[in-house]
């Protein structure tokens, strides 16, 4: 054989080698589900709007999810909807799912128009107004985004009949807020006019949702207006350990130089307000700088973990945890690997990352099957069920993956669902040569949990929402029967 | 004939990357490329490119890179805080305060603004430097072009580089994840 037929030879065998492989790993219509110890219960389509965050409300004798939606998509910039029989731009579903096998769409909330991260109404979070200090005890509020220009109160008293209640507007962006419903306090992830980032907090008295009342616009030294120099990370969300817990966990960054910051909650609301640099730092703990790889897009806290290991240790049996969820944003991993960090936070002012979890690459060649694969989100819902035990992680085209997290120096992944494309399911493309190449893939995006032990994961190409109970082995993790 | 196949190898390698295909020719032979400066950051390397005094009046190093995936893909680099944030200004100095309101450009067929800075450099000296960041979808391009001389200067001659045919299908090209 002479070199150039060694050559070509050698270059074919590549070719089949490596394009088969990523042919075999496409998802197709009409497949099975991929699973281990979990199962789907019920589905819903969700007028094939691409989903955010899932937020599931006990309701009465009802279990209502709503949800958020980005903006539509470049081929169809508002889907038709058809309870009205009209094209409306994305914004919030409002699904019951009392019975999950069943689950019935009840009303969908246009959003901003505008598409992808550009329109919508991705973020919802609910409180019932018996709950709130100052809320009509008769009401349910539904706190959400309107793309990037405002945040909205709804009363959903009655899901399929919503009525406004308020507008806070003004804004150059939006994103993943969090509200105390025995408080009252939320912190918006909002874009203030005048500040140099798109992302910071303003956080809100929202215990009268009819009478919103500011008390500070919050950020990180350098963002706010009139600095000068280098610019920190946007903001991606908060959690707050509420007023008892006096601690408020944010993450900044989204794939690239992220930190998770600890703040005294009591002072950042008492505290001095003016924004300046001085301000901003005087309720601030500590910051855990993570690698320039990766960013936060979630900072779960999980106080005081008994750790097994650590048993009989004389001190530290216990640790406060923060788990940490990266988002994944480039197709086909075109970036560093996103994924999960636990970080030990119990000395507050040395907090230390201590284990990480991510999706073995291998186990389903997720680099080739199209669209992103890395973490996005965790379940936020803090209820017993599996509130300590176990955490499901959004991993886009990976699905969601079930984590014992009992002992968080050492995570285990004890089940995954992956639901399969549909006719809806929106392609994802990378740029080859000049030229856009797609591929369809299954992104689950965001997920949440209830207290019954139901998993709810949304798609963000389209495919809607999937709800799921573990199965086998995982369930015992969370003690489920 | 391992030899041979190593060969083959190198040039199909050579032959896909821009960056080693890219000869300074014409206007642009007063500058010439230096190794990338700075540490390792959340985004991969660029290029570096120092054109001496001489040449350029005044000493004027230009470092440009694509920053692949850019979370406003519909509003693009709509503003000058944009601008403070994403050029890479803060790999020399943390320290930089804008000389005046930035200004719309184009380069590489894209659009984007510019915006004009006084750099404080770690030793205490100051510099004037160039922020550019234009975009494409959800991509950004960013470049700063920062000396000792004026401001104005710096941007006429890094505008004219960036400006030049081969920087030009250097920026598409990396814009495509050539």
């Amino acid at each position: 054989m002479t070199g150039q037929i060694k050559l070509a030879t050698y270059f074919w065998i590549s070719l089949i080698t490596c394009c088969g492989s990523a042919y075999a790993q496409q998802q197709v219509i009409g497949a099975p589900p991929e699973a281990s110890n979990m199962r789907l219960v019920g589905a819903n389509d969700l007028q094939a709007r691409s989903a955010y965050q899932p937020t599931i409300h006990h309701q009465g004798d009802r279990w209502i999810a709503y949800i958020g939606h980005h903006g539509g998509t470049d081929d169809i910039p508002a889907p038709l909807n058809p309870l009205t029989g009209k094209a409306e731009p994305n914004g919030t579903s409002i699904v019951d799912v009392t019975d999950p096998a069943q689950p019935k769409y009840l009303r969908h909330i246009p959003g901003q128009e505008g598409k992808y991260e550009a329109g919508g109404a991705q973020m919802v979070r609910i409180c019932d107004g018996k709950a709130l200090p100052k809320g009509d005890r008769n009401a349910v509020y539904m706190l959400r985004s309107f793309g990037g220009e405002a945040h909205e109160i709804w009363n959903v008293a009655d899901p399929a009949n919503p009525v406004l209640v308020i507008r806070i507007g003004g804004l150059k962006d939006t994103h993943k807020s969090w509200w105390e419903c025995d408080t009252g306090i939320a912190f918006l992830v909002s874009g203030a006019p005048d500040w140099r980032t798109r992302r910071m907090t303003q956080v809100y008295d929202l215990s009268d949702p009819a009478h919103p009342v500011k008390i500070r616009d919050f950020g990180l030294p350098g963002q706010e207006q009139g600095s000068t120099g280098a610019v920190p990370t946007e903001l991606h969300g908060p959690i707050s350990t509420g007023a008892e817990g006096n601690r408020v966990y944010f993450g900044y960054g989204t794939n690239k130089g992220g930190f998770l910051q600890i703040v005294d909650r009591e002072k950042l609301i008492n505290g001095p307000k003016e924004p300046t640099p001085d301000n901003l730092r005087f309720p601030e703990i500590s910051r855990l700088a993570m690698s320039a790889f990766n960013g936060a897009h979630t900072t779960f806290p999980m106080k005081q973990m008994p750790i097994a290991e650590f048993a009989h240790d004389k001190d530290g049996q216990t640790r406060d945890i923060v788990m940490i969820v990266d988002e994944a944003i480039l197709n086909e991993c075109s970036e560093p690997r996103q994924m999960v960090w636990f970080a030990d936070v119990t000395v507050e002012n040395r907090p230390m990352m201590i284990s990480s979890f991510t999706v073995p690459e291998s186990s389903g060649s997720f680099c080739e099957r199209g669209g992103r694969f890395g973490s996005h989100s965790a379940n936020e819902s803090m209820a017993p069920v599996y509130y300590k035990k176990m955490a499901f992680i959004a991993f886009f085209n990976a699905g969601v993956r079930a984590l014992d997290i009992r002992d968080p120096y050492h995570p285990a992944e004890v089940g995954y669902f992956i639901p399969p494309i549909t006719a809806a399911t929106d392609k994802r493309c990378v740029t080859i040569d000049g030229k856009d190449r797609c591929k369809v893939a299954i992104q689950t995006n965001n997920v949440e949990t209830d207290e019954r032990g139901y998993i709810y994961i949304v798609d963000r190409a389209n495919t809607g929402l999937h709800i799921l109970e573990l199965t086998g082995p995982a369930r015992a993790v969370a003690g489920l029967p | 004939m391992r030899r041979l196949l190593l060969s083959a190898f190198a040039v199909a390698i050579c032959s896909l990357s821009g960056s080693a295909a890219f000869q300074p020719t014409g206007p642009v032979e007063r500058w010439h490329e230096i190794a990338w400066p700075f540490p390792r950051d959340g985004w991969p390397a660029g290029r570096a490119f120092h054109c001496d005094g001489e040449a350029c009046s005044d000493d004027v190093e230009l470092y440009v890179r694509p920053k692949i995936g850019f979370c406003n893909c519909d509003s693009g680099v709509a503003d000058d805080d944009e601008v403070d944030r994403v050029t890479d200004l803060d790999l020399m100095s943390e320290r930089f305060v804008a000389l005046e309101p930035g200004k719309a450009i184009r380069f590489a067929g894209m659009p984007g603004r510019l915006r004009t800075y006084d750099l404080r450099m770690s030793d205490g000296s100051g510099h004037a430097a160039v922020g550019m960041a234009v975009s494409r979808r959800c991509d950004l391009l960013v470049a700063v072009a920062q000396g000792k001389g004026a401001a104005p200067g710096i941007q006429r001659v890094a505008l004219e580089f960036l400006g030049s045919n081969d920087m030009a299908r250097w920026m598409m090209s990396a814009m495509d994840g050539r």
